[in-house]
């Protein structure tokens, strides 16, 4: 009776699950309908000289997201776990940074040439080598010995692991925030009567050279492919002879690089800092990560790039009040509708 | 001898732990109050006060169980539905709703809206619930941790019906409807009506009463046939289906029955505070009681109740008074210098105080790597874990573990 | 004593059960990492236990002055991010009762009460701190609570017991003044059948909107201008207060929202709608605790106009967010006279960074929370005399309190009205001065209720 009767039921349920799945994905595209007709009164009004500041802001807004993003669904994606501690990774950067940025040399206002961005370029690697390694410890302290452990143990240890390092950030700069220098120089340029200045144009460049790094290190490297073996199933990847320890915590490394990154450019581009500033920026981060599919790094980045957008056009359009229930409304939908997110995989549950 | 009652409490299948902390738990619940009164020279109220706020995360904390542990479904965003148990009873029982568009107010007894905060709880959980039923796994965590987001902000943000940040104050005070005064109370004996419940006592009664019905109720579920398909639900979703669980029926009903548990917890909080803020609602909350259920050792009543008693006396007893308990340690033992401010150094009391977060997420990692099956599993569940479940490293680990 | 007794018991039953009873001679009988885990929770254990054991000795011991002692207590949220706020005037109140250390006769200390959980202010833990100062006969006053919504919880706790609370910060206006849109009703919080327990010496949001919508139009000469607020009850408050005097005077808000500043930094969109609707000022209906100033900073490049604030963003920690953008176009009220602008306060505030020098303890409300103590010190020397050098009862603290006359402290001379409010408040523009890097004050008038 089991085989055949789990059969049919399969069967059943995948036919059910198939009408369904277009009516919901019709209902989703009747609010994104809605949504953009809303958006596109307040767009006439407003002008477009206003759209595309507001585009311009939104894009560098959601690069950041998408960097933190990355690192999230890098670690979700080999290991399962979601790691609450990579927000304040991202946190960790902009701190460590704002103090390196007057070691090396650099300060707000000053006249710029080749070697500032030497400078800068040595504040980005010190940056991104320490929040790194603060990442793979954290691996290897709370979460490698839970491996083998209940499900949710890890996530435990996780959320205990973000609550020590705030309070570790909390003991180093105090409660309140902290002001970022800044130290990018103020030129800007108009186009087509928006203006860029030099922050947005840093965030685009580097996000765009670390994504399509990582991109190319993940399809072409060893580590890369061990990586995309060991997310695909652990144990044949081991039997393969892939280290596993080291590819995730390979995983970690290059997870908190891209989150000390995206913490240097937060802080360029708002000029402030606060202990508990990863919370929050982890929250977002992470519902792009889901938004784009869990586990893929393009979803990942363009799911960051998506909430930027929503977010930065909701502030500049409506009441920002609402912004995050939006953002958390759309990610609800978005599961409901598609639960694998907008480029997610089919992955077999495990 | 310790250590043979360790090896006979932790491996002889004989030897329930629950049965026993059951029995300490409900001999500590009767005997709280004398106690209280007792230490504190007889002026227990502040006790019996914690006793009572103590009560509403056990509470919390026996429905989140419900959904996580029993039938392994991860939420997030449980502190929404406590939120909305909250803002119902301010809602229906204060003058609150005056000042909206309504113009008129409500005062629907303490009692009626446990049940009516049961009910509109449950049907959240089950909104909530039934779209996200296709999602398995951390799909359905994530969007429970939505719910939880946009709750308490929608809750803020609509001040016309809230009053927003400001919150909702001065809610009724539960009224029996007949009680006895007398010498116990230090009034002649005499009958009185409409009795105001104000006596941190009174809340503790209430409290330990409800927290009676539920254990007996999440008890009883957790034996029947729902409790079953639970279990199974949790182990293999796929494999319950083929055996013919209605998953679908039994996902819903852990998600009422989770959001009816912490219906009653808002109800009670909002009646004992007198006042619902959006702020108190949030994430961290969620978080909070989440560890109280994995802490304690999922799936377990018993567990649990101990985790939350414990994770709370922590949060709001421990850490508060960290400051002056290292001052004082500091001067008992000499090291008056600590104390004083030198420098960058704000003294060692100023020190803790700043520590305090960092201590409990220190707190959270070291106890999750000593006992990643919580403080007290349910004997099952850790047979599987520290045991595995189908070969025969059984007699090894037991050697290994006894030495 | 109250506090310790009963952790003491539960703190050694936590502790002998974590580590399962076993006796620690015999540890080293294990190999691999068990025997580690169990030494770290040993530890843990006798560390806790002895934590507790420590605490009931020292608060067992010692009671000083020659009659008795008088506790002062203070309630703020100190702990994670609310710290920012809380500490300032907590440091303030501590440093009023060291200064004084006697009054009559009897020793005075203080007990500080931490009302945040995880970092937020938690009206259930504050209401917890008061049933436990309540129940403290040695307490006969409180410092706090900073917050409204606290401020709503602990009010009817500390009402019933005639325990007097001053509270340097609150200034929602429904908690001692009855509006037709008030929820709930100031007497909702107490007891009619008791004395009103609960002053302030804030001016409530009712005043120090208005006055800066005022100065905008009439100083300022600003008719268009741009609104938001940090979404919390004072922030949300003063700025709508500000919108409706300010829109009534004739002027125009072009925009007005509301941000969640935990989440947010980002003020792009906001500045940039600002501009585009020709806003010639900005009013941030915040504190520099929620983000206040960090929008004066973005404001770089995009919209340089007037930025116009409450009390809440005037202190060091605003200039140091607004970076470079830091310039004298940033204004703020202040509901106080500013201790530092009054020559005479020099040595007071020289003497008090010299007893806390640490950052988080200077803040826009220390020297409110040093005015309150002072303010409940002296009420407490003419209680003492009312019950002939005795230990006074509460209600003759709180008599007192509300009997205070014209007693001029650093940040101005109050007495209190029925309501609890300040009877008159003074009213202080205050701009900053790039050349002294520092807030320079303009001018100032009081204004009554």
């Amino acid at each position: 009776m089991g085989a055949v009767g789990e059969a049919i039921r399969r069967r059943r349920s995948d036919l059910r699950s198939g009408l369904t799945g277009r009516a919901l994905d019709v209902g989703l595209y009747v609010l994104i309908l809605a949504f953009l007709f809303l958006l596109g009164t307040r767009v006439i009004e407003h002008g477009p000289d206003y759209l595309l500041q507001i585009f311009f802001f939104a894009l560098a807004n959601g690069a950041i997201y998408a960097l933190i993003a990355l690192g999230y669904t890098m670690v979700y994606g080999i290991i399962e776990l979601i790691n609450f501690a990579h927000g304040d990774v991202f946190a960790f950067g902009a701190f460590a940074s704002a103090s390196l940025i007057p070691l090396f040399g650099l300060s707000e206002g000053q006249v710029w040439g080749p070697f500032t961005i030497l400078q800068l370029l040595a504040v980005f690697v010190v940056t991104m080598l320490l929040c790194a390694v603060l990442n793979v410890s954290i691996e290897r302290i709370a979460y490698r010995p839970l491996r083998h452990a209940p499900r949710l143990a890890p996530l435990i240890t996780a959320i205990g692991m973000s609550f020590f390092l705030e309070g570790a950030m909390f003991l180093w700069k105090g409660p309140s925030s902290v002001h970022y220098p800044d130290v990018l120089p103020d030129l800007s340029f108009t186009i087509l009567g928006a203006r860029v200045g030099v922050k947005e144009i840093t965030v685009w460049i580097t996000t765009i050279v670390l994504v399509v790094g990582l991109a190319l290190f993940i399809d072409r490297s060893r580590l890369g492919k061990a990586m995309r073996a060991t997310a695909q199933d652990r144990d044949a990847a081991q039997l393969m002879g892939i280290d596993i320890d080291r590819t995730i915590a390979a995983t970690f490394f290059i997870g908190a690089v891209l989150a000390g990154a995206g913490g240097i450019m937060y802080g360029l581009s708002y000029n402030t800092a606060v202990f508990d500033l990863g919370f929050s920026a982890g929250l977002v981060a992470f519902t792009a990560a889901v938004f784009g599919g869990i586990g893929n790094i393009y979803g990942a980045a363009i799911g960051g790039l998506v909430l930027g957008l929503i977010r930065t056009f909701w502030d500049g359009y409506f009441d920002s009040a609402w912004s995050d229930v939006v953002i958390f409304a759309i990610l609800i939908m978005v599961l409901v509708f598609r639960p694998t997110g907008i480029l997610g995989m089919r992955v077999p549950e495990k | 001898m310790i250590g043979w009652f360790r090896r006979v409490w932790e491996n002889d299948p004989r030897k329930d732990p629950n049965a026993v902390v059951y029995f300490l738990l409900a001999i500590f619940a009767v005997l709280f109050p004398l106690f209280a009164s007792v230490v504190t020279g007889g002026s227990p109220n502040f006790l019996l006060s914690v006793a009572g706020d103590a009560g509403v995360y056990v509470l919390l904390t026996l429905g989140l169980n419900v959904v996580v542990g029993m039938a392994g479904l991860l939420d997030l965003g449980y502190a929404a539905f406590f939120a909305i148990g909250a803002y119902t009873y301010a809602f229906i029982a204060s003058d609150h709703l005056a000042v909206t568009p309504l113009q008129t107010t409500l005062h629907v007894p303490f009692w009626i809206v446990l049940l009516i905060a049961l009910f509109v709880a449950a049907s959240f959980g089950v909104i909530l619930g039934a779209p996200t039923l296709r999602l398995r796994g951390d799909y359905l965590a994530i969007v429970t941790l939505g719910f939880g987001e946009i709750v308490p902000r929608v809750f803020k943000n609509t001040s016309t019906w809230t009053s927003g940040v400001n919150g909702i104050s001065a809610l009724d005070t539960p009224e029996l409807p007949i009680w006895f005064k007398g010498p116990w109370s230090g009034d002649p004996l005499a009958v009185v009506q409409n009795f105001k419940i104000f006596d941190p006592l009174g809340y503790y009664v209430i409290m330990v009463v409800l927290l009676v019905i539920c254990v007996v109720l999440v008890r009883n579920l957790q034996n029947s046939r729902m409790g079953r398909a639970w279990a199974a639900i949790r182990e293999d979703e796929v494999a319950a289906a083929a055996m013919g669980v209605n998953t679908v029926q039994a996902k819903l009903l852990a998600f009422a029955i989770g959001a009816a548990f912490s219906g009653f917890a808002g109800t009670f909080y909002g009646a004992k505070l007198s006042l619902v803020s959006p702020e108190n609602f949030g994430f961290s909350v969620s978080i909070t009681v989440l560890v109280m259920v994995v802490l304690g050792g999922m799936g377990n009543i018993p567990g649990v109740m101990l985790g939350s008693l414990l994770i709370y006396l922590v949060i709001f007893m421990v850490l508060p008074s960290l400051p002056d308990t290292v001052t004082s340690i500091a001067n008992a033992i000499g090291l008056t210098g600590l104390t004083q401010a030198s420098g960058d150094f704000p003294g060692i009391g100023e020190f803790a105080a700043r520590l305090k977060f960092l201590i409990f997420g220190l707190i959270l990692v070291l106890v999750m790597l000593l006992r990643p099956q919580g403080l007290l599993p349910s004997r099952e569940r850790e047979q599987e874990l520290t045991k595995g479940t189908h070969d025969d490293t059984i007699i090894e680990d037991v050697q290994a573990e006894t030495g | 004593m109250t506090l310790g007794g009963p952790l003491l018991t539960l703190g050694t039953h936590a502790g002998a059960r974590s580590y399962g009873g076993q006796d620690p001679q015999k540890t080293p009988k294990l190999g691999g990492r068990t025997p580690l885990s169990k030494r770290f929770i040993r530890g843990l254990g006798l560390l806790l236990a002895g934590t507790f054991l420590a605490a009931a000795c020292a608060q067992g011991g010692g009671a000083g002055g020659d009659k008795g002692e008088i506790i002062i207590a203070t309630n703020f949220p100190t702990s994670g991010a609310d710290r920012a706020s809380g500490r300032g005037p907590e440091a303030g109140a501590n440093y009023a009762v060291q200064t004084a250390a006697t009054v009559k006769g009897f020793k005075l200390s203080v007990k500080n009460y931490d009302d945040a959980v995880n970092g937020v202010h938690d009206p259930q833990k504050g209401a917890q701190n008061f049933t436990d100062m309540v129940n403290n006969s040695k307490i006969l006053g409180v410092v706090g609570p900073f917050n409204s919504n606290v401020a709503r919880a602990t009010i009817p706790v500390a009402n019933k017991a005639n325990l007097v609370m001053i509270s340097p910060s609150n200034t929602n206006e429904c908690l001692t003044q009855d509006f037709p849109y008030c929820d709930p009703k100031p007497a909702a919080l107490r007891d009619a059948s008791q004395p009103n327990n609960y002053f302030r010496i804030a001016a409530p949001d009712t005043v120090q909107g208005p006055a800066m919508a005022d100065f905008a139009i009439d100083t300022l000469k600003i008719t268009k201008i741009a609104v938001w607020s940090d979404n919390e009850t004072f922030g949300k408050g003063v700025a709508d207060n500000f919108a409706k005097r300010f829109t009534s005077k004739g002027g125009t808000v072009v925009v007005r929202q509301d941000f969640d500043t935990k989440t947010t930094s980002d003020f792009k969109p906001f500045l940039q709608r600002a501009k585009d609707a020709g806003a010639a000022g900005i009013y941030a209906g915040a504190t520099s605790a929620t983000k206040g100033c960090i929008p004066r900073a973005q404001s770089k490049g995009i919209l340089d106009v007037p930025y116009l604030g409450p009390d809440g963003i005037g202190d060091s920690q605003c200039v140091k967010d607004a970076g470079d953008q830091a310039t004298d176009k940033m204004y703020f009220t202040n509901a106080a006279a500013d201790a530092s602008q009054d020559a005479s306060n020099k040595d007071l505030i020289d003497a008090f960074k010299k007893a806390f020098p640490q950052k988080d303890d200077s803040g826009a409300y220390t020297f409110p929370g040093y005015d309150c103590a002072k303010i409940l010190i002296d009420a407490i020397g003419r209680a003492i005399d009312a019950a002939g050098g005795n230990m006074p009862t509460r209600k003759q603290v709180l008599q007192a309190v509300q009997d205070t006359k014209n007693l001029k402290l650093s940040t101005g001379t109050y007495s209190f009205d029925k309501n609890g409010d300040p009877t008159s408040a003074t009213m202080a523009f205050y701009q900053y001065k790039p050349s002294k890097s520092d807030w320079d004050f303009v001018k100032q008038f009081g204004v009554g209720q």
